[in-house]
């Protein structure tokens, strides 16, 4: 620290050099850690999945050297490489709905010979990169259709395909990355919200059966948001469209068409499959209590009818074995990977850096919440798995690589 | 702001963590401890099947099933020390199966944590052997399942189809679609086309067990869905010509034969021979039962009605004439050469099939007295594409649209078609005679033949065939609207048709068909085949002033249409179109002398 009386020397050239952010990989290899040692308690018992834990040792080592990988290659050529990128996902995507493993009655894997991939966990950080490199031109305006426009378009190609694996949860990932992006690269809240108003108008009708509680909040964003002529047309008739023509679609249905869509929107309307799962998974976090049952000792009895309990359903486990304290601590180590995740991107000067970091961020956000929120029983079932501590190489070693390139973020962030 | 939202999720989390582990531990401490919950599969039952007049065809009845409940896992031990070998083994004689079926079951059960079915539809003796003994032998149980049952047996079976259960092969896919393992699913007819609709939606139970997997109570907090009915639906057959049908071709060892209403398409009935009875898949069928239905040589499960394909032989001049007559080739009473019973064309014989031959007749004449010789001469004024054009037009060769699956198209072959066959321009001569007598390589199905008989009698209007009226709760539902046109002719040309169709009955190849008191109009066919001796075909309207029904008959390897396939259709128009009390008066249905012997040949 030079102070004002010295005498001037040589110009200290050292600045400090930007290091990988110490909280963010700290919560991360913790999370690897309980995740660990979760999967190996979930498969103590005895059954088909003993030894599952090596496995993910394994490839907890292989996650960890591609977050090193993706944190050392400088994050201007995922800019550079976004386009071929996409592309090859989308490709990928395809694929898999031609060739795909079906199970559970969906397609959602590529089978290479000793592992299962799933193309959409790559689909998902393409579109972020490539998101990030279309807003980050200087020359994009928001507000204007012209620019507003392709992206969604470009979103919507990888949603459909997932969807029609059909993997609800994982596509629905795509339009929340959109909303997040698109309001990181300076969209205002209120026109966000009022592009987002054909969603709220069928989500409103459905829930109040009535177009005219639709209608109010749709002139209130109007007067909020004040679009520009082309956007006002055009929200009207997407509006007016969308508002025409739910209600009749809904009552020329039959019957078993209206159930089909329930049971796509909402599985735990299953009643044998999800909804069972869900009551397991309440019973096991809400008997560990306080202070859990304790490690190894929790009756995974409660989860032996629980074939997901090492995938989908490992919070339970945490929530059953160590408890209140224990599934708060993992609740804390995520906050600190978002919250460093959302930081970055605030302090980093890079314009496609910052709304990388924040389409990595969400994307991670996402899938926590619906894991979580479905192990308590708050969310539909929907197959997601809770990152990094969930058994699954390939989500793992996706999640290493998402958060390398967060720490890419981290390593350049004086850079312009 | 985006860290703020983030932050209030996980604070969501943290709420539901809250209400589980904090307010309501206790709880789900004693469930967790002391008991276990199990999930029961409350079945929700397959829709009815009724026929127009509200006369059940199609049910579900109660059948018992030995099944296996799973231990809740905390009593491993237990559950090791029960089931014993001497405990499979045991259960295996109880239920008559093998120790090795039991031990499957019983693994999957434990590991699944699903009920496992041992013995379905379990016959009484064993029902009562299980109520004594089940104290000693813990885990098993009677379970009521609704099984599939069919009062009428063959009746319409091909119609009806059949529902078995789903395999688990087709588990992995139908999974998504909410199928469980001994979930009923239809394979064929109108069970397997109205699947959606008649499968309900299975509800469930949450039930609290103890460690010995006995049902203590329900769980209070998740109340039990009900299981949702699947829907009713009312059929267009009328059983009353169903069963008059049915008799009448009973004596038809290959065949089939249907009816549709020729005002709307609503098929009255169809029987196709030989039949099968859907009541043996309700209750599992072995293997070796399915091999002899589905590969014998006639094929049971077939339903020909819709899914044989024929020549269609003389019936086809019915098609033949229109379009003659629409193109101007021939007039009604135009006289062409005299029959003398053969007919020269390219340096080649062409029979008629009266060998002494008609003398001279005009086109209603011809039609009527079927004469070959008069339709080798129109033939190839009539040209190839004017001809498939009526043909299509009258809905050959492309499918009914009928609600029912596996509908074959049969085929009218066109220019495009014998280049493809023989190379382009090099058709065999005299293809078009053949073609004008309804031979060479024309395929029907019985069902196109009927539409074929019901457009003439409506004057052409398009009619889509159909087998169900009604969904009951479903009052949106109707049937499927015609895809095509219809045949377009004026109304001389339909009259000139409809004429000789009724001279036909009255006094030509088809007088077998005649009931008394009704105009009857229709047309006989005899077609030449691969497999051994001719098929017996006959299409026909009735009345003619007012056509109520249109009916087809196919008697495959029978000979002569005038003789075997016209006779069946007077039953049916018999039973359908006269009062009751005038029928037990009546004669019975009196034998047509063959007008022909066997050795001549086409048409007839």
């Amino acid at each position: 620290m030079a102070t004002s009386w010295q005498m001037p020397g040589p110009v200290r050239l050292k600045l400090r050099m930007p290091a990988i952010d110490l909280s963010l990989a700290g919560a991360t290899l913790a999370l690897i850690v309980i995740g660990l040692l979760t999967v190996y308690s979930a498969t103590s018992v005895p059954g088909a999945h003993e030894g599952l834990w090596i496995k993910q040792l394994q490839w907890a080592g292989l996650a960890i050297i591609a977050a090193w990988i993706a944190a050392a290659v400088p994050y201007r050529v995922y800019e550079a490489l976004a386009w071929p990128f996409y592309g090859f996902s989308l490709l990928l995507l395809v694929a898999v709905l031609v060739m795909g493993t079906t199970a559970m009655g969906a397609k959602r894997w590529l089978d290479l010979g000793p592992i299962h991939f799933q193309p959409s966990e790559l689909a998902k950080i393409a579109t972020v990169l490539l998101l990030a490199r279309l807003l980050d031109d200087p020359k994009v305006d928001l507000r204007r259709i012209r620019y507003w426009l392709p992206p969604i378009v470009l979103t919507l190609v990888p949603f459909a395909l997932v969807a029609k694996e059909p993997d609800l949860g994982t596509s629905l990932s795509f339009p929340v990355l959109v909303v997040a992006m698109y309001y990181w690269g300076g969209l205002g809240m209120r026109t966000l919200l009022l592009a987002l108003s054909p969603v709220f108008n069928v989500a409103l009708f459905f829930v109040t059966g009535s177009l005219w509680w639709f209608a109010g909040l749709f002139v209130a964003l109007l007067v909020a948001a004040r679009p520009r002529i082309p956007a006002l047309i055009l929200l009207l008739v997407l509006n007016g469209a969308v508002a025409w023509s739910v209600p009749h679609i809904w009552e020329h249905m039959h019957d078993y068409q209206k159930r089909r869509i329930e049971t796509f929107l909402d599985p735990s309307r299953d009643p044998y499959g999800a909804g069972y799962q869900i009551i397991q998974s309440k019973i096991a976090i809400g008997s560990g209590g306080v202070v859990g049952k304790g490690y190894l000792k929790g009756s995974q009895k409660a989860l032996a009818y629980l074939p997901m309990r090492h995938t989908d359903f490992i919070y339970s486990v945490v929530g059953e074995e160590v408890g209140l304290l224990g599934a708060l601590t993992v609740v804390l180590l995520y906050v600190v990977v978002i919250v460093r995740g959302f930081r970055l991107a605030v302090t980093c000067r890079n314009g496609f850096a910052s709304l990388m970091a924040v389409g990595i961020v969400t994307a991670f956000f996402y899938h926590i919440m619906v894991n979580m929120l479905m192990t308590v029983g708050w969310a539909p079932v929907t197959g997601l798995p809770l990152p990094l501590i969930s058994y699954g190489g390939t989500a793992l070693v996706v999640n290493g690589i998402q958060i390398g390139m967060l720490q890419n973020v981290a390593l350049r962030r004086r850079e312009m | 702001m985006l860290s703020r939202l983030a932050i209030a999720g996980f604070g969501l989390v943290v709420l539901g963590l809250l209400r589980l582990q904090v307010v309501d531990h206790e709880k789900y401490l004693a469930l967790s401890n002391e008991n276990r919950v199990r999930l029961e599969v409350l079945r929700a039952p397959r829709g009815v099947i009724y026929d127009a007049e509200g006369e059940l065809l199609a049910d579900s009845a109660p059948s018992f099933g030995i099944v296996f409940r799973p231990f809740p896992a905390e009593s491993a031990q237990r559950a090791r020390a029960v089931l014993t070998p001497v405990w499979m083994s045991e259960v295996a004689a109880l239920v008559e199966t093998d120790t090795a079926e039991v031990r499957k079951a019983v693994t999957t059960a434990n590991r699944s944590g699903q009920t496992a079915l041992l013995r379905a539809d379990a016959p009484f003796r064993v029902l009562a052997a299980v109520e004594e003994s089940r104290a000693e032998l813990p885990g098993i149980e009677v379970q009521i399942e609704p099984v599939r049952r069919y009062p009428h047996g063959k009746l319409a079976a091909h119609l009806l189809g059949y529902a078995g259960e789903v395999t688990d092969q087709e588990l992995d896919s139908l999974n998504a679609s909410g199928y469980r393992l001994g979930d009923l699913i239809g394979r064929t007819g109108i069970e397997r086309n109205y699947e959606e609709i008649l499968r309900g939606r299975d509800g469930a139970e949450y039930v609290v067990v103890n460690a010995m997997g006995k049902r203590v109570s329900t769980l209070t907090e998740e109340p039990p869905r009900a299981p949702v009915g699947g829907h009713d639906i009312v059929l267009t057959i009328d059983l009353k010509v169903q069963n008059a049908m049915e008799q009448a071709m009973a004596g038809v060892e290959r065949g089939a034969a249907v009816a549709i209403d020729p005002r709307d398409g609503a098929v009255l009935a169809m029987v196709s021979r030989p039949a099968f009875d859907p009541n043996e898949f309700s209750h599992g069928m072995s293997w070796d039962r399915w091999k002899e239905l589905s590969r014998g040589g006639s094929n049971p499960l077939l339903n020909r009605a819709i899914q044989g394909a024929y020549p269609p032989g003389s019936t086809f001049k019915v098609v033949v004439m229109l379009a003659a007559l629409r193109a101007g080739v021939a007039g009604p009473h135009t006289w062409l050469q005299p029959c003398t019973g053969s007919y020269y064309y390219g340096g080649r014989v062409f029979n008629c099939w009266k060998w002494e031959g008609h003398g001279a007749l005009d086109f209603i004449g011809a039609l009527q007295n079927s004469c070959d010789a008069y339709f080798y001469q129109i033939g190839p004024l009539l040209t190839l594409p004017r001809l498939a054009a009526a043909a299509r037009e009258f809905g050959l060769g492309s499918r009914t649209g009928v609600d029912l699956p596996q509908e074959r198209r049969g085929l009218i072959p066109d220019a495009q078609w014998y280049d493809q066959q023989w190379g382009p321009g090099r058709w065999r001569k005299g293809m078009m005679l053949n073609l004008a007598i309804g031979q060479g390589e024309v395929l029907v199905t019985p069902i196109q033949l009927a539409m074929v008989a019901a457009e003439v009698a409506n004057g052409g209007r398009a009619i889509r065939p159909h087998v169900v009226k009604q969904v009951v709760g479903e009052s949106e539902f109707a049937p499927e609207r015609p895809t095509r046109p219809g045949v377009s002719a004026d109304a001389a040309t339909w009259a000139a048709v409809q004429t000789a169709m009724e001279k036909v009955v009255s006094d030509g190849t088809g007088t077998g068909a005649r009931v008394l008191g009704i105009r009857v109009a229709g047309k006989t066919g005899t077609s030449q085949n691969a497999h051994g001796k001719d098929h017996s075909l006959f299409i026909c309207y009735a009345p003619a002033d007012s056509p109520r029904v249109a009916i087809a008959i196919v008697a495959e390897n029978r000979g002569h249409g005038g003789t075997v396939a016209a006779p069946i259709a007077a039953r049916v128009l018999t039973r359908m179109l006269l009062p009751d009390s005038l029928q037990n008066r009546l004669p019975p249905p009196r034998p047509v002398v063959p007008d022909t012997t066997g050795e001549v040949l086409v048409g007839d």
